[in-house]
């Protein structure tokens, strides 16, 4: 176990930023902390690295415990926000200060800087000054100068939130080839769910300083343990529904449950699925999945590779998202004011809040 | 139309700055030029190298340096306090600071002399304060307070403490962090800050005239030896005396400019 974390408690007076939160992370993983801004995410890195003490839990990198320690002896590499580059020192210098302070002889150190330049490709760039440098580069120097000194984790906060979208993601694809081909353990801390999903082996999801739910993005975009998480991940129409039988029950329409479901055994339910699992046809024979109910096309509206579709469902007046590709749209003629099928491709099961 | 008038407006300003940069600065300098040397050059000379004058710009130079010295040291301190840290009654010390520029320091010399003269509340001070020239540093420093503080504030505030941050997680100590990353950073705001202190002190008169009582041959400086040459009629002595400081103070000036030019160029 390269990280673990156990029951680690923040609190500032009578504010809980960090609340009980225990998490494992295996050697050479990218874990990525995803969460709305304020939900204690950052706390948890700098928890990590020792920038900031707990109230309470314990934390260990690579079985060692470090939870007492000051930041000087935990062996994290640690990339800002805004990279916080030494200003008066060039990027060599940058990358070489933490080997200076361990006092590597000077043809080593020299050396590693140089590997580490080659790493980011930026052997040209060793004598700039961080002034000299754009945001990507600016970037990829705090990286190499967090992996200077093989620390025995890299945390990153917010790395790419100061870049413009063009930029992020190649530097994505950059921070993961080289985490990958290192393998350092890494934690990325972000709000952006394109990002994690992008980056993460797996995604911790943080809400109000706790850890609701740990999942491949896979696992958490397809089948989210809460509300939260649903949500927080893209869209998601969702439903009470209440399981019975075999069967789930929404208003007077019933669907067969989904395999693995018997936990929820004649308990109420939350229904979700995503708009991309969503059919919409004017006539029931067309329907493929499960039917869901009737409803009346309120808007239609381009996005992209595909249109959003909005539909108001008969005779609750809820509105479910769908998301459909433009030739089937043309195909069948959809348009606003249509009265139309709605079926379920795929669906999940949420306890109800 | 509208153009003409702004550059008509424009030539106003010009006059404007031209007449008041030239009657409140450069008259009084060429005042002083051409009175000093109104003799030539032998009057000016012997009255710079008189022992009793060169003695109270000795003094001058010392209060001076020692103030600097004193108020780059707690001028560090006191930005970093208010900078990095959180407490309360933060904002009326930061208020504070601002008290020797607002305060007349005639009255602040005549304060010390209330706390700390012969019926004083504090008149058992372990020093002697007033009436001495340690009486005169400690004014010194308190008239030149603010521009150590008032330059180095805004750097650090502006830096962030994630550099510091950094150089923690990278091993550095909190004092190896301090002079590597910190210093280095507010180095050009506390040469200022210096060059600024400096010059303040050199120029005081009124608190240490107060606190020192301007005793020849001990607590007069060269800003009283200026003023009893005057009353003294001693004219030659005065305007020297005020020219050399002058140009002393012109000189911290282009030497600190220059030491900062050097150091931002390597």
């Amino acid at each position: 176990m390269s990280i673990y974390l156990h029951q680690v408690t923040k609190q500032y007076e009578d504010n809980t930023v960090v609340d009980d939160v225990s998490l494992e992370i295996e050697q050479g993983e990218l874990f990525v902390l995803l969460g709305p801004s304020g939900s204690g995410k950052s706390t948890i890195l700098r928890l990590i690295a020792g920038l900031t003490t707990l109230n309470a839990g314990k934390i260990s990198l690579n079985g060692r415990d470090v939870t007492h320690l000051p930041p000087q002896k935990r062996h994290t590499g640690f990339v800002f926000q805004n990279y916080s580059l030494f200003q008066h020192m060039t990027v060599a210098q940058n990358i070489g200060f933490g080997l200076e302070i361990q006092k590597v002889p000077p043809a080593q150190r020299k050396a590693r800087i140089e590997e580490l330049l080659a790493l980011i490709e930026m052997s040209e760039y060793g004598n700039r000054l961080p002034s000299q440098l754009s945001g990507g580069q600016q970037q990829r120097v705090a990286v190499a100068r967090a992996l200077a000194q093989n620390p025995d984790v890299l945390l990153l906060d917010e790395p790419f939130g100061a870049l413009d979208v063009k930029i992020r993601g190649q530097l994505r694809q950059n921070l993961r080839s080289i985490q990958k081909r290192l393998n350092v353990t890494a934690i990325l801390v972000t709000h952006d769910q394109e990002e994690a999903f992008e980056l993460a082996d797996r995604i911790g999801i943080i809400d109000k300083g706790r850890l609701l739910e740990i999942g491949t993005p896979d696992q958490l975009y397809r089948k989210p343990g809460n509300h939260f998480t649903a949500t927080f991940l893209g869209n998601a129409n969702l439903f009470n529904a209440h399981r019975n039988g075999t069967m789930i029950y929404i208003g007077e329409n019933r669907i067969p449950a989904p395999p693995n479901t018997e936990a929820f055994a004649g308990k109420s339910v939350q229904m979700m699925f995503r708009p991309e699992e969503v059919v919409i046809v004017p006539q029931s024979a067309q329907l493929n999945g499960y039917f869901f109910g009737e409803g009346i096309i309120e808007s239609i509206a381009f996005a992209g590779a595909l249109e959003r579709v909005a539909v108001k469902l008969n005779p609750s007046g809820e509105i479910i998202q769908a998301l459909i590709s433009p030739d089937i749209s043309r195909e069948l003629g959809l348009r606003p004011g249509d009265a139309v099928k709605i079926g379920v491709k795929n669906f999940h099961l949420l306890p109800t809040e | 139309m509208k153009e003409r008038n702004l550059s008509l407006g424009g030539i106003l300003l010009l006059l404007v700055v031209l007449i008041y940069a030239g009657v409140l600065l450069l008259a009084p300098v060429a005042a002083l030029v051409s009175n000093t040397f109104k003799d030539g050059f032998e009057p000016f000379w012997k009255a710079i190298t008189d022992p009793e004058a060169l003695n109270t710009l000795w003094l001058s130079m010392r209060l001076a340096v020692l103030a600097s010295i004193f108020n780059a040291l707690l001028g560090v301190m006191v930005a970093w306090v208010l900078v990095r840290h959180n407490f309360f009654g933060k904002g009326l010390l930061n208020a504070l600071v601002d008290l020797p520029l607002v305060i007349s320091p005639v009255i602040v010399g005549y304060v010390m002399i209330v706390l700390f003269g012969r019926t004083g509340w504090l008149k058992d001070f372990p020093i002697k304060l007033a009436f001495s020239w340690e009486g005169m540093l400690v004014l010194t420093v308190f008239v030149s307070l603010p521009f150590v503080i008032r330059e180095i504030q805004p750097v650090l505030a502006g830096m962030g403490k994630e550099q510091e941050e950094a150089a923690y997680t990278l091993g550095a100590s909190p004092w190896g962090t301090f002079w590597r990353i910190v210093f280095p950073a507010i180095r050009h705001a506390l040469t200022y800050g210096i060059v600024l202190t400096l010059a303040r002190s050199l120029g005081e008169f009124g608190a240490v005239a107060v606190i020192g009582g301007g005793t020849q041959g001990s607590t007069e400086s060269a800003t009283i030896y200026i003023y009893r040459s005057l009353n003294d009629r001693n004219y030659a002595g005065a305007y020297s005396m005020a020219l050399l400081l002058g140009v002393i103070a012109i000189l911290i000036l282009i030497i600190m400019n220059n030491l900062r030019v050097h150091k931002r160029g390597g």
